[in-house]
């Protein structure tokens, strides 16, 4: 089965026409999923900017990414639930689209840097100072910071594509 | 001149006009657009949470209200900027579109909200800089900024489902 029929099958589902006939559903979805994307951009900007070197230094990293992980964490759940729950609506729009994948792929890559030098800060008995890749912790944030605004500006871009 | 000549002029400014012939000048347009919401909305939240006494990377509100307030305005200039571009591409039909009417008003009962409280509970920040919960007047002006500006996006997705492009 190719993606093209398996679009159109669950284009065709009751549940995924129920989603584009009730008219304040997408809408409100996809508010809620943009209010997401800000709460994680927001976490990102202050956490990397603080990884960074550049706001806030007077705090230590574990400080400032203790306080935004957990933000960060449940707008991502919000923002997967939100993004399914658009593809379910209008599959041809997505599934086939390079944008799409694009940006899949990219908040992939973007949750990869937040696990890999984030997450470790929460553990009290981690010195990051004497963590090997304590040199890649700059570069890493501001990597991250432009991978949030690229998967931004693709969620935009999937309508056009 | 009503307010329609006004309007029709702009939209016959080659500005608009150059707007709505370039494919990619409207998607790139709202890409920026959403990306300064998007700012807005992150770190104006944080700031809004601290006064609800939700604890924060800085123990005292006034140091966190520092050091958040340069992106939110920063990104607030760039919104109003790129909104003011996608609104000159179609005037007439923004104007008259009673989601961008209520989304406008909605963006200026926040900034008055924020005008309230700058003049009357920051001014004594000093007093309660590390309390939490913070008092009375802080709690509300937190909690009306974060319900003001989810409406104001609310508002802004439901302008692109009520206006055509171009229409």
């Amino acid at each position: 089965m190719s993606v093209e029929t398996f679009s159109g099958w669950l284009y065709e589902t009751p549940f995924s026409t129920a989603l584009r006939d009730t008219d304040w559903v997408i809408p409100t979805v996809q508010t809620i999923h943009i209010l997401a994307i800000g709460v994680v951009f927001g976490s990102a900007l202050i956490s990397d900017l603080r990884l960074a070197g550049v706001l806030a230094t007077q705090e230590t990293p574990a400080t400032v990414v203790r306080r935004y992980l957990p933000w960060m964490w449940t707008a991502l759940v919000v923002l997967l639930l939100t993004g399914l729950l658009m593809v379910l609506a209008e599959p041809g729009r997505t599934l086939g689209n390079v944008v799409f994948w694009s940006k899949m792929a990219l908040v992939l890559l973007a949750f990869a840097l937040t696990l890999f030098f984030r997450k470790p800060l929460l553990d009290p008995a981690f010195q990051a100072e004497h963590a090997r890749w304590r040199k890649a912790t700059k570069p890493a944030a501001w990597l991250s910071l432009a991978v949030w605004v690229t998967v931004i500006f693709c969620g935009r871009w999937i309508a056009y594509a | 001149m009503t307010l329609d000549i006004l309007l029709q002029q702009i939209y016959d400014s080659q500005l608009s006009a150059a707007i709505r012939e370039n494919n990619n000048a409207f998607p790139w347009i709202e890409s920026f657009h959403v990306l300064a919401i998007v700012a807005v909305f992150g770190t104006i939240s944080v700031v809004d949470l601290r006064l609800l006494g939700y604890r924060s990377h800085r123990r005292g509100a006034r140091q966190l209200i520092v050091d958040l307030l340069p992106f939110t305005w920063g990104a607030f200039a760039l919104a109003v900027a790129t909104g003011l571009l996608m609104f000159a591409s179609n005037a007439v039909a923004y104007a008259h579109n009673a989601q961008f009417q209520w989304k406008m008003l909605a963006i200026l009962a926040a900034g008055l909200n924020m005008l309230f409280f700058h003049l009357t509970a920051h001014r004594r920040i000093v007093d309660w800089d590390e309390d939490l919960p913070p008092p009375r007047a802080a709690r509300i002006a937190g909690a009306t900024s974060l319900a003001l500006w989810i409406l104001v996006i609310f508002l802004g997705r439901w302008i692109g489902f009520t206006l055509s492009i171009f229409g």
